[in-house]
């Protein structure tokens, strides 16, 4: 595949990805909710967050599923403890690196 | 506004170090497939969606065609549209232009941040300041990724892998805590996506479990209290 096509698959891309995020913005104005359809949005990103994390998170690693268990486990641990977002990534990202030091 | 779009800054901060170590892992991938530095940063400009241009490099390495790569990243990112629907709801009565390009920054991380704090920051201010945070940080990071892969040790990029996790569990983890019918919402989820996963391809799984879920959650889940308040609202 030359340059022009991997622009090509790029434009396509960027095409693809940006209608579903536009769609919603132009139609909004004209959908109203009722409670039920309203309460349903609000709890889309708890169910969207969960789903992208599991099971995803355990194949961080698929050769080494050790690598996805500790560093989850690690940024669970701290969140629950109400450390700060960029805390729980480092903290994450520092375990698995020294779990790959000694593995 | 000025000051809604500092407080949409500032609440950006946090989660850019989620943000920057996907970014370099994406720019490496890509270069890595073969992209040039030009290419594998346009596509961060242009598409701005970490798990799908990572998905396409991926795929791109294993000589796939330009049409498979662009129906899986649709298919893939079918989830924004769901999550732009939360973002723009409490945006309704904005300019539709301003909307326009809010969409545009509509990313798991961004919908995760703005859709979880606090009702007085759903403004499009506030929304755009995230954006411009989240924005610069994956273009930034791309770009340094790109330029600077070869020199990265292995075991660093590997690190890097559960940065996007830990990101996520990190966000929703403080709204399970003291909510056990979320939590019992979020445990529900896992299983229906980790069995959803086994039989249909992972990303219609995502969208079928967070839909299914959610309306199931709307019968049991009360979302600001404990459980004790019901019916005060």
């Amino acid at each position: 595949m030359g340059s022009s096509k991997l622009w090509l698959l790029i434009l396509g891309m960027a095409a693809v990805t940006y209608i579903p995020r536009a769609i919603p913005a132009v139609l909004i104005e004209k959908i109203h909710f009722g409670r039920r359809t309203e309460k349903f949005l609000r709890l889309i990103p708890y169910t969207a967050m969960t789903a992208m994390i599991f099971p995803g998170v355990w194949s961080t690693d698929p050769s080494n599923p050790v690598i996805g268990i500790a560093g989850g486990l690690t940024a669970a641990l701290l969140a629950w403890r109400k450390c700060p977002v960029m805390v729980c990534v480092l903290a994450a990202i520092a375990v698995d690196f020294l779990l790959y030091l000694v593995l | 506004m000025k000051r809604e779009f500092l407080s949409g800054v500032r609440a950006a901060v946090p989660v850019i170090l989620g943000t920057v170590p996907v970014g370099i892992a994406f720019a490496v991938m890509a270069r890595q497939a073969g992209l040039t530095v030009a290419q594998t940063s346009g596509m961060s400009l242009l598409v701005c969606a970490g798990a799908s241009q990572m998905m396409a490099v991926g795929m791109y390495a294993q000589g796939a065609g330009l049409l498979a790569m662009i129906l899986a990243t649709f298919i893939l990112n079918l989830r924004h549209l769901i999550m732009s629907t939360c973002v723009m709801h409490p945006l309704r009565g904005e300019k539709a232009a301003w909307k326009l390009l809010a969409a545009f920054g509509v990313t798991d991380e961004t919908f995760a941040i703005f859709t979880t704090e606090q009702e007085e920051h759903h403004t499009i201010s506030f929304f755009l300041g995230l954006v411009a945070v989240i924005y610069s940080a994956w273009n930034l990071s791309t770009l340094a990724g790109a330029l600077a892969s070869s020199l990265l040790p292995d075991i660093v990029s590997a690190s890097l892998g559960i940065a996007i996790y830990a990101m996520f569990i990190g966000i929703l983890t403080p709204s399970l805590t003291g909510n056990r019918r979320m939590l019992a919402l979020a445990a529900l989820t896992a299983v229906c996506n980790t069995l959803l996963t086994q039989v249909i391809p992972s990303s219609w799984a995502l969208i079928a479990s967070t839909l299914v879920c959610a309306w199931l959650g709307t019968f049991f889940v009360d979302i600001d209290g404990k459980g004790e308040q019901h019916g005060q609202q």
